[in-house]
């Protein structure tokens, strides 16, 4: 018998579900990644008042005010396909789950735009 | 009835000569309305008698075909050619080993669904004639007793690949049937083997099962109700 590597497994079509599970385990890496950014940052306060300033100086580039949109539409997917991912499971929302998730993901986007203008309106 | 040509690229495994799986294409001709099976009897009978795959009813109902067309699990027996154009491919199902071919061992399936008791349990004083349900009750498990074992939703679940103890969606969907049937006694005992962090707690609400099922058969509805099931009965 042959066992095929699990690359084969993963060839598998992409449906609605299957997107919005890849994209939530994506979404949770990076904010994990981003909170151990978030809390090494935070303790350069240990260091004293002056590096803080240069770090938080460094963070203000306009490359990191980019970064920022990006995260809020991490955290903003996250949280809204979370939310989807419970109604599903607990309030018998399974049989319109690609409805639910097409209209959270659009709630979410319109949030992301109005969130993102808001970060940027003084970046430039 | 209009005769077409096709490509099908077929993955081939010969357990006594290859080493690994490789692809094959058959250009082959085959009438407009050909399912799936059609092409593969008529690459078996006419062009390569050495492939095997399985196949018993031809009607749906024995869900011996369930393999991999195009990347999405389907029984071979009532899918068209025409959903998938004059090329395709066709490979065994994911997450099981390959016996030959398109025949896989479902050995670990069978063994799952032996986990969960798939058989009514009754402590309960026998009726004198049979037993009596409402329409209601019946109606809380008709659809999940439509299933018919072809493993196309438990081959499809991408929870079940890494994860070779997790139950699958079909063993669950069994459990469902027999905790929620009025008739049987040992809801308890199957819930508490479901209960488990290789059992429902391991759907992740991907919905590739309901869209594999050649049943049609809301297999995730189904185990969110038997995880709200879980829950209630562990309060």
């Amino acid at each position: 018998m042959y066992k095929r590597t699990r690359f084969y497994d993963f060839t598998y079509y992409n449906f609605i579900g299957s997107w919005a599970w890849i994209l939530h385990r994506l979404s949770g890496l990076a904010l994990i990644f981003y909170l151990s950014l978030h809390i090494w940052v935070i303790n350069s306060l240990t260091y004293g008042e002056k590096t803080f300033n240069e770090v938080m100086t460094f963070l203000s580039s306009p490359l990191f005010k980019l970064l920022e949109v990006g995260l809020w539409g991490v955290i903003l997917f996250h949280a809204f396909n979370g939310a989807r991912i419970v109604i599903v499971d607990f309030f018998k929302g399974s049989l319109a789950h690609k409805k639910l998730f097409v209209a959270l993901i659009a709630a979410a986007f319109v949030l992301w735009a109005l969130g993102s203008f808001l970060l940027l309106r003084h970046a430039f | 009835m209009a005769k077409i040509d096709i490509h099908v690229n077929i993955l081939r495994y010969q357990p006594d000569s290859d080493e690994k799986p490789h692809w094959q294409e058959f250009a082959i001709s085959v009438d407009d309305d050909s399912t799936i099976l059609d092409v593969l009897n008529e690459i078996h009978w006419k062009h390569d008698g050495t492939l095997a795959y399985r196949r018993s009813c031809r009607s749906s109902i024995c869900g011996s075909c369930a393999m991999k067309v195009n990347g999405r699990n389907v029984l071979a027996c009532e899918t068209p050619i025409h959903r998938f154009g004059r090329k395709f491919k066709i490979e065994p199902l994911s997450g099981f080993q390959i016996i030959k071919d398109l025949v896989v061992d479902l050995d670990p399936f069978f063994e799952k669904l032996k986990r969960i008791k798939p058989f009514l349990i009754v402590d309960k004083p026998l009726p004198d004639k049979e037993f009596v349900q409402t329409p209601e009750q019946l109606e809380q498990i008709g659809e999940s007793t439509l299933c018919i074992l072809c493993a196309a939703c438990s081959a499809a679940c991408p929870s079940s690949w890494p994860n070779s103890e997790y139950l699958g969606p079909a063993a669950l969907l069994k459990a469902y049937r027999f905790v929620f049937d009025s008739r049987d006694d040992c809801a308890d005992d199957r819930l508490e083997i479901v209960n488990d962090k290789n059992g429902v707690w391991r759907c992740h609400t991907i919905f590739n099962c309901m869209e594999a099922c050649p049943k049609k058969i809301k297999i995730t509805e189904y185990l969110s109700r038997l995880k709200l099931k879980v829950v209630e009965n562990s309060l």
